[in-house]
C-alpha cells in the first residue's frame, strides 16, 4: 500500500545534552505527572471561580510549556482550546524575551497575535530554576465579560474587533511579584462585571499551583535531566503520530463543507474547501480555495481554525497518544489569510471557535475514503444562545451561554451509535451542561423540561446521538439574547453517512407574555426579552453511519420501548413493524418492509 | 442491647465476605489470631459467614453458641454490592423523577471520560428510560413549592412499577436538597402500596444539592439496597438464631464502620466496603519496613481492587465512580475492576480474546470446582498451566477436575482462536495481568506517581499467583504478599477505628468583630455540642471507653461569590475561645495551598456552610507477632516438583513445590518456585527470589535484590 517508514529512533537510547540513557518508562511517568500538575491547576478553576462558565461547564484549559512557548501538557476540557495556548505563549515568550523574572504574572486575549477568541483571557506565570526560565505555566478561560459593545462578547453586529472586546495583547500586571494596581485598573475598568477580576485571580492561583508542581519535578529529576525527559516525551509523540500517519494510504482527498448566515445577509453560505495530502509519515491540510473573510463576526482566528482541525484530527488516530508540541511536528496546514478561516486584522471573529463543526465536517468527509471505520457522520452543529440581564432575586446583573440547551448529538460510526446529548464538536464531550439545581440557584430561570428529543438521531445501522429539548421561564429583567449557532436550515442538519440519514435541526423559539412568538436566527441580538418570557430550543441530533435497515430489530425495537424512536419512525426509517399496543415486532411485516423497502 | 458490658478482653472477629470466598480473622486474646475461609454462597451469603462461624468455635474447641457468647465485636465486610454493580448484576430498580427531568441518570452531564475516542460508550443506566417515570411536582431553587406532588400521578407510576415486578424505587425530585416534603410524600405513596420494594430518597442519601450526582448516587443506592438488604436480614436473623449478642459492624467505604441498620438504609456506602480495610492492612504490613507509602492489591475471585497510600494516608473522594458511575458518597479510592480467580473468557466480535468482568462466583464457579460451572476461568487456566494444584486447592478441601478445565478451555477458546490448549490457558493469564496491571497503572501513573517507586502488596487468595507477572509489567520489582494474604482485608478490618462523621448545615459570614463573634461562637458551640454528645453516646454503646474517644472538628469555609467549600481542620481551642480569625488564617493559608492563592489581603469576607465532627473510637490492634529469624535454608518445606509452564523456557518444566506454611522468617529460595499455604499460592517466576520476614510476609525481589 505504501512504502516503509523511515527506521527511526529506537525507544532505549541515548538524548541530546545527557550522557544517561532516556529510559521510557520516566518518560511516561513524567508525561502523567505533567498530566496531573495541569489538572490540579484545573481543579483549582472549577473550585475557586465565580463564572459558571468556568465552575459548571468548564470552559477553560489549563496547562504547561517549555520556555520556548512549546505545548509540554494540556487539560483540555474544550478540545477547541486545545492548539490555543501554545500560539498565544509563543508570542508571549517572543514579545517579553529576556524580561521575565519569577513572581511576573501575563495577561492575554488578543486574536491578532496568537489568541483563539476574545472572551478567553489567559494568564501566563513563567517558572525558573535559579535564574533560568524553564516552563510556563498558563490558564485560559472563558470570561463572563470582556467589554466590548455588548454584554458577554457575543456581538453579531460587530463589524471589528474593537467593536467585540477589549484588545489584551501581552501585559504584565505582576511584575517581580508585585501587583501593578495601573495596568490592573485599565484592564477591570473596561470590563462590565467584577466576577471577571476575580476569576482572573482564580487563574492566576492554577498558574501558582501550576508552577508549584512544576518546581517539584525539577528538584526530582533535575533541569539537565528533566529537559532530556521532555525532548524524549516530544520525540516519542512524533513518533507516534508518524506511524499513524503512516498508516493512512499515500494521496490527496478532498472535503467540503458549509457554514450558513454569515449574520448579515440572509441566506449566506461560506465554503470551506479543503484537500488532506498524505504523503509518508507527513500530513497536510490545505484550506485554500475556502470562502473570503466575512463582513460580520463569522470569522476565524488562524489559532481557532487550527485548533479546530486538530480536535478532528486527534479523533482519527489512536486515542492514546499524549497531547504536547510532538503531535503538530509531522502535520502541516496552508490556510491563506483573508479566507473566514484565518481572518485578517482588524476582523471581527467571535464566532471562530464555533466555525468548528463545518470544519470537522469538511474532515470526515475527507477522510471517509481513506479511514472509513474512524470517521463519524455529522455531528449536530451547535446553536448557542448568551443571555444577559438583571437578576431581581441577587439584585445584580447576570450572564450565561446556556450549555444546558445547547447540546445535541454526535454522529454514528463503525460499530457504535453516536453519543446523546453531547454536545458541539468543539468541546466533543468535554463540557459540562449545568446541574439544574445549580443553574437555577445562578440564573434567574425556571426549568421545565430537558429531556431526549424523541425521533432527532439520524437513523442508521449506527444511529446518531439524540438531540435534547429544553424549556425555561426566563424571570430576569431587561434580558439581552445573543443567538450564535448554525445548524437551523434543513441543508445544515447533521449528514449521514454510508447510507445513514441526517440528523433533526435545531431551533429556538421565545414564547413572550403578550402572545408573540420569535424564532431566533442563528446569528442575531434579541434585546429587551421580557420577564415571564417562554424559552424554547430544540438541539438536534447527529446523522446516521449505514444503511438503518441493517440495524438490528431489537435495537430498534429499545428505542422505541424507551420513546427514543416512534413507532411510525421505527416503520419508516428502519423498516421495523411494531404493534403500538403490545410492542411486539411483527417480523413478517418487518421482512417485507425491509426486503421490499428499497 | 449486649447483655454483658463488651470487653476487648474477649474474641473478635473480621468477615470479609466476597464474591468467591468469605475470609475470616479471629483475633484470640493475647495477641493470637487464626485465619479461616470459607466458599461463599451467593443464594444467601450469610450462609458462609455462619459456616465460617462454626469452624472457627471447632478450632476453639466450643460450640458456636459458647463461642459467639465470647465474642464482642464482629467487624463486617462486603463486596455483595461491588459485584452486582461490577456485573451489571443490580436490581430491578425505578426513578421517580420530576415530570420533564428523568433523563439525568442517563445524560451524565453530557461528558464523556474520552473526548477523543468515538466508540467509548458509558455502561448503560442502572434504570433504563421505561423505569424512569416523571411525575408532576416541583419545588424551586429556595426550597418553596411551585406545584404540590399530584398524588394521583404517583399512585399511576407506582402502580407501573409495581406490574413491571421492579424491586427497588428510587425517588429523586428537583431540589429535594432544600425542601424534602415532595419526596416524602411520593416515598410514603411507594411505601404503602410497594411495602417490599427497596426505596430510597435523594433527600435522605445525599441532601446536598446538584441534581445529577444526587440522582446517580440514590439510583445505585437503590440498585444495590435490595441485595443488601436481603443479605444483613438473613445474616442478623442467622446471628440471633446462633445466639450472638454482641455488636456487629459493617465497614464502609469510608474507611469506618456503622451498625447494620445504618448501612441497610444507605446501601451504597457498601460499595467499596471489602477493600476499604486495604489500606489499614498494608499499614501493618509495612511496619518492619517504617515506611508509609504503597500500593494495595487484592484479588479474589470476581474483583480485583487496587489502592494507593502516600505516607500513611489513603485518599478519600466524593466524587467517586463504581464502575463509571457517579458515587458522591465519601469513600476512599480504590480503583475496583473485574477480573478474579472467576473471571470468564470469552472471544469478542473482534475475534480478541477478552477476561471478565463476567465472573462465575463461588456458584457455580470455575469449570475445575466441579460444580455445574461451564465457561472457562482464569483459575482454570491457572490449573491448566500448573501454578495451582488439584489436589491441594483450598488446603485440599477442594479438588479440582483439571480435565474438565482442560475440555473447557480447549472447546470454548482454543479452538475458536486455532490455538494450542496451552497457548489459550497462558493467553488468559496474560490478558488478565495486563487488565490487572492497568487498574494499578490508573492509581499510580495516571496520578503522577512512578508505581516503581512502591512496593506492591499482595493479597486475596487469587493475587500470588499473578503478582510478580503484574509487578513485571509495571516495572515493580519488590512484592509483599502477607502470612495472611487471603484474608487480608479481614485483617483490615479489625484495625479499623470506629468512626462516625457528622455534619451540620450552618450557614453565615464568619463574623469579622464585635458581638457576632460570641453570638456565633456560642451557635456553632452548640450544634458542635450537639454532635458531640450524639457521637459519644454512640461510641460509648460500642464500648469504647471516654479515653479512647477522639474528635476532630472541621468547618467548611469559602470566600464569598465561591460555589465550593475548603474543608478547614480547626482546634478546639479556637472554637471555645470564638478565635474566628485564627479559623479565618487557617482559611487562608488552606486556600493558598490547595489553589495557588488568597483573599487576605483583599478582605474578602469568607463564609461558613457547615460544622463537621469526626468521632474516633480507638480500638485494640492484634499485636504483630514477630518471628524469630532462623536459617535461609527452605529444604524443610520442599514437597517435591510439578511441572508448570514457563514461558521464558520454552513450555512445561519441573518446578520445586514449598510448603508456604513451613516457611519463616529468614528463609530464602529462588524462582521458579511454587510455594503453597492452604489458602493460596505463590508463584515465584524464573529471575525472582523470595525471602520471608519477621511478620511471616514472603517478600519477592526480581533478580533478587536485597532491599
Amino acid at each position: 500500500m505504501r512504502r516503509s517508514a523511515p527506521k527511526r529512533d529506537a525507544p532505549m537510547r541515548r538524548a541530546a545534552g545527557t550522557r544517561r540513557r532516556i529510559d521510557p518508562v520516566q518518560v511516561a511517568v513524567v508525561q502523567r505527572r505533567l498530566k496531573s500538575i495541569t489538572e490540579e491547576m484545573g481543579l483549582t478553576l472549577l473550585r475557586t471561580t465565580r463564572s459558571p462558565i468556568l465552575n459548571e461547564a468548564r470552559d477553560f484549559v489549563t496547562g504547561l510549556y517549555d520556555a520556548r512557548g512549546r505545548m509540554l501538557e494540556q487539560t483540555e476540557y474544550i478540545p477547541v482550546l486545545a492548539f490555543a495556548l501554545q500560539p498565544a505563549c509563543e508570542n508571549v515568550a517572543r514579545f517579553f524575551g529576556d524580561d521575565v523574572h519569577p513572581g511576573d504574572v501575563i495577561l492575554h486575549n488578543d486574536v491578532f497575535s496568537g489568541g483563539n477568541q476574545n472572551n478567553d483571557v489567559a494568564v501566563f506565570k513563567p517558572i525558573f530554576d535559579g535564574r533560568r526560565l524553564v516552563a510556563w505555566a498558563a490558564c485560559k478561560g472563558h470570561q463572563a465579560d470582556i467589554g466590548g459593545a455588548v454584554q458577554g462578547g457575543y456581538n453579531p453586529e460587530a463589524r471589528e474587533v474593537w467593536q467585540e472586546a477589549l484588545r489584551i495583547p501581552a501585559v504584565k500586571v505582576y511584575e517581580r511579584g508585585r501587583l501593578r494596581r495601573d495596568v490592573w485598573n485599565l484592564v477591570f475598568s473596561n470590563i462590565r462585571l467584577k466576577i471577571v477580576e476575580e476569576d482572573i485571580k482564580a487563574q492566576i492561583g492554577g498558574c501558582t499551583v501550576g508552577e508549584r508542581g512544576f518546581k517539584a519535578l525539577v528538584a526530582r529529576f533535575g533541569w539537565p535531566r528533566l529537559e532530556a525527559l521532555l525532548e524524549a516525551l516530544f520525540d516519542s509523540t512524533e513518533r507516534r503520530v508518524r506511524k499513524e500517519i503512516a498508516a493512512i494510504p499515500d494521496g490527496t482527498y478532498r472535503g467540503e463543507s458549509y457554514a450558513f448566515y454569515d449574520g448579515v445577509t440572509e441566506g449566506s453560505k461560506m465554503k470551506i474547501a479543503l484537500a488532506v495530502t498524505v504523503r509518508g509519515e507527513e500530513i497536510t491540510f490545505d484550506f485554500t480555495g475556502s470562502a473570503p473573510q466575512t463582513p460580520g463576526f463569522v470569522n476565524a482566528p488562524y489559532s481557532a481554525t487550527a485548533s479546530a482541525l486538530l480536535l478532528t484530527f486527534l479523533m482519527l488516530i489512536a486515542a492514546d497518544i499524549p497531547h504536547n508540541a510532538g503531535i503538530l511536528r509531522p502535520i502541516r496546514i496552508v490556510n491563506p489569510e483573508g479566507s473566514f478561516l484565518n481572518a485578517r486584522f482588524p476582523a471581527a471573529t467571535t464566532f471562530g471557535n464555533s466555525i468548528t463543526g463545518p470544519t470537522s465536517d469538511a474532515i470526515f468527509r475527507a477522510f471517509a475514503q481513506a479511514l472509513p471505520q474512524m470517521v463519524t457522520a455529522g455531528w449536530n452543529r451547535f446553536l448557542g444562545f448568551a443571555v444577559s440581564g438583571h437578576d431581581p432575586r441577587k439584585q445584580r446583573p447576570y450572564v450565561d451561554i446556556l450549555f444546558l440547551s445547547l447540546k445535541g448529538g454526535s454522529g454514528g460510526t463503525w460499530m457504535a451509535d453516536g453519543y446523546d446529548h453531547i454536545g458541539l464538536i468543539n468541546c466533543a464531550g468535554g463540557i459540562l451542561a449545568q446541574d439544574y439545581e445549580m443553574f437555577e440557584i445562578h440564573d434567574p430561570h425556571f426549568l421545565v423540561k430537558h429531556e431526549y428529543l424523541a425521533d432527532s438521531a439520524g437513523a442508521g445501522r449506527w444511529r446518531g446521538g439524540l438531540g435534547v429539548e429544553t424549556e425555561f421561564v426566563i424571570d430576569g429583567e431587561n434580558v439581552t439574547g445573543v443567538a450564535f449557532g448554525d445548524g437551523v436550515e434543513e441543508e445544515a442538519r447533521a449528514f449521514g453517512f454510508f447510507g445513514g440519514k441526517a440528523g433533526a435541526a435545531n431551533s429556538i423559539r421565545l414564547d413572550y407574555p403578550d402572545g408573540t412568538v420569535r424564532h431566533a436566527k442563528t446569528k442575531e441580538i434579541m434585546r429587551g426579552i421580557p420577564r415571564g418570557t417562554r424559552f424554547h430550543q430544540r438541539a438536534g441530533g447527529g446523522g446516521g453511519y449505514g444503511d438503518p435497515f441493517e440495524r438490528p430489530v431489537e435495537q430498534v425495537l429499545a428505542d422505541v420501548r424507551n420513546e427514543l424512536v416512534s413507532i411510525e419512525a421505527a416503520r419508516a426509517d428502519y423498516g421495523v413493524w411494531i404493534d403500538p399496543e403490545t410492542l411486539a415486532v411483527d417480523a413478517a411485516r418487518t421482512a417485507a418492509l425491509r426486503g421490499g423497502g428499497r | 442491647m449486649a447483655a454483658r458490658a463488651p470487653r476487648e478482653a474477649r474474641y473478635r472477629v473480621g468477615i470479609d465476605v466476597g464474591g468467591t470466598f468469605t475470609d475470616f480473622l479471629l483475633l484470640a486474646p493475647r495477641g493470637r489470631t487464626v485465619a479461616h475461609k470459607e466458599l461463599s454462597t451467593p443464594a444467601d451469603p450469610s450462609e458462609a459467614v455462619l459456616a465460617g462461624l462454626a469452624a472457627l468455635a471447632q478450632g476453639e474447641g466450643t460450640s458456636v453458641e459458647r463461642f459467639l457468647a465470647e465474642v464482642a465485636i464482629i467487624v463486617h465486610g462486603t463486596t455483595v454490592t461491588t459485584n452486582a454493580v461490577l456485573t451489571g448484576r443490580t436490581a430491578r430498580t425505578g426513578l421517580l423523577a420530576t415530570r420533564g427531568f428523568r433523563d439525568a441518570l442517563e445524560m451524565r452531564r453530557g461528558v464523556r471520560e474520552e473526548m477523543y475516542d468515538n466508540r467509548y460508550h458509558a455502561p448503560p443506566p442502572i434504570v433504563p428510560r421505561w423505569l424512569r417515570l416523571p411525575v408532576t411536582e416541583r419545588v424551586d431553587a429556595a426550597g418553596a413549592v411551585v406545584t404540590p406532588p399530584d398524588a394521583a400521578d404517583v399512585e399511576r407510576a407506582v402502580e407501573r412499577l409495581r406490574a413491571e415486578r421492579v424491586e427497588a424505587v428510587a425517588v429523586c425530585f428537583l431540589h429535594a436538597h432544600a425542601n424534602a416534603r415532595h419526596e416524602e410524600e411520593a416515598a410514603r405513596i411507594v411505601r404503602e402500596r410497594m411495602p417490599d420494594a427497596y426505596l430510597s430518597v435523594s433527600s435522605r442519601v445525599l441532601p446536598q444539592v446538584r441534581f445529577y450526582e444526587r440522582t446517580s448516587t440514590t439510583v445505585l443506592n437503590a440498585g444495590v439496597g435490595p441485595i443488601l438488604a436481603r443479605y444483613l436480614a438473613n445474616l442478623t436473623r442467622r446471628l440471633a438464631q446462633a445466639r450472638y449478642r454482641g455488636t456487629l459492624l459493617i465497614m464502609q467505604s469510608n474507611g469506618g464502620v456503622a451498625p447494620p441498620d445504618a448501612v441497610a438504609r444507605l446501601a451504597a456506602m457498601t460499595l467499596l466496603s471489602g477493600p476499604a480495610a486495604a489500606p489499614v492492612a498494608g499499614l501493618a504490613c509495612m511496619a518492619p519496613y517504617r515506611e508509609k507509602s504503597f500500593i494495595t492489591v487484592d484479588m479474589g475471585g470476581t474483583s480485583f481492587d487496587a489502592a494507593l497510600v502516600r505516607d500513611g494516608e489513603p485518599a478519600v473522594t466524593t466524587a467517586g465512580t463504581v464502575n463509571r458511575y457517579a458515587l458522591a458518597l465519601p469513600s476512599l479510592e480504590i480503583n475496583t475492576v473485574g477480573a478474579g480467580g472467576g473471571s470468564i473468557a470469552w472471544i469478542d466480535d473482534g475475534g480478541l480474546l477478552r477476561m471478565g468482568p463476567q465472573s462465575a462466583g463461588a456458584d457455580p464457579g470455575p469449570v475445575c470446582y466441579g460444580r455445574g460451572g461451564a465457561e472457562p476461568t482464569c483459575t482454570d487456566a491457572n490449573l491448566v498451566l500448573g501454578y495451582l494444584s488439584a489436589e491441594y486447592f483450598a488446603g485440599g478441601r477442594l479438588r479440582l477436575d483439571a480435565e474438565a478445565a482442560q475440555r473447557a478451555i480447549a472447546e470454548r477458546i482454543a479452538r475458536p482462536l486455532g490455538m494450542s490448549l496451552t497457548e489459550a490457558a497462558h493467553g488468559m493469564y496474560q490478558v488478565i495481568n495486563v487488565n490487572m496491571a492497568s487498574a494499578i497503572r490508573e492509581i499510580s501513573v495516571l496520578k503522577g506517581y512512578d508505581p516503581r517507586e512502591f512496593p506492591l502488596i499482595c493479597a486475596g487468595g487469587a493475587g500470588p499467583i499473578h503478582a510478580a507477572r503484574i509487578a513485571a509489567e509495571l516495572g515493580i520489582g519488590r512484592i509483599l504478599v502477607p502470612r495472611d494474604a487471603s484474608i487480608f482485608c479481614a485483617a483490615g478490618m479489625l484495625r479499623t477505628d470506629l468512626r462516625h462523621d457528622y455534619v451540620r448545615s450552618c450557614a453565615q459570614p464568619l463574623p469579622d468583630r464585635g458581638a457576632d463573634r460570641r453570638a456565633v461562637g456560642d451557635r456553632v458551640r452548640g450544634l458542635v455540642r450537639e454532635l458531640e454528645a450524639e457521637a459519644r453516646r454512640a461510641l460509648g454503646a460500642e464500648g469504647i471507653p471516654r479515653v479512647r474517644q477522639r474528635m476532630r472538628y472541621r468547618l467548611d469555609l469559602r470566600y464569598a461569590g465561591q460555589y465550593h467549600e475548603v474543608t478547614v481542620d480547626v482546634p478546639e481551642r479556637a472554637l471555645a475561645a470564638s478565635d474566628w480569625d485564627a479559623v479565618r488564617e487557617r482559611f487562608h493559608a488552606q486556600h493558598d495551598r490547595l489553589y495557588g492563592y488568597h483573599l487576605r489581603a483583599e478582605g474578602t469576607p469568607v463564609e461558613l456552610l457547615n460544622v463537621r465532627l469526626s468521632a474516633i473510637g480507638t480500638t485494640m490492634k492484634p499485636a504483630a507477632k514477630r518471628e524469630r529469624r532462623t536459617g535461609g535454608s527452605c529444604r524443610h518445606a520442599l514437597k517435591g516438583p510439578r511441572t508448570v509452564y514457563l514461558p521464558e523456557r520454552g513450555g512445561f518444566r519441573p518446578v520445586p513445590v514449598y510448603d508456604g506454611d513451613r516457611l519463616a522468617h529468614g528463609n530464602r529460595l529462588a524462582g521458579p518456585a511454587i510455594i503453597e499455604s492452604v489458602n493460596t499460592s505463590i508463584f515465584v517466576p524464573p529471575g525472582y527470589r523470595a525471602e520471608y520476614d519477621a511478620l511471616g510476609t514472603c517478600v519477592l525481589t526480581l533478580g533478587g535484590r536485597r532491599r
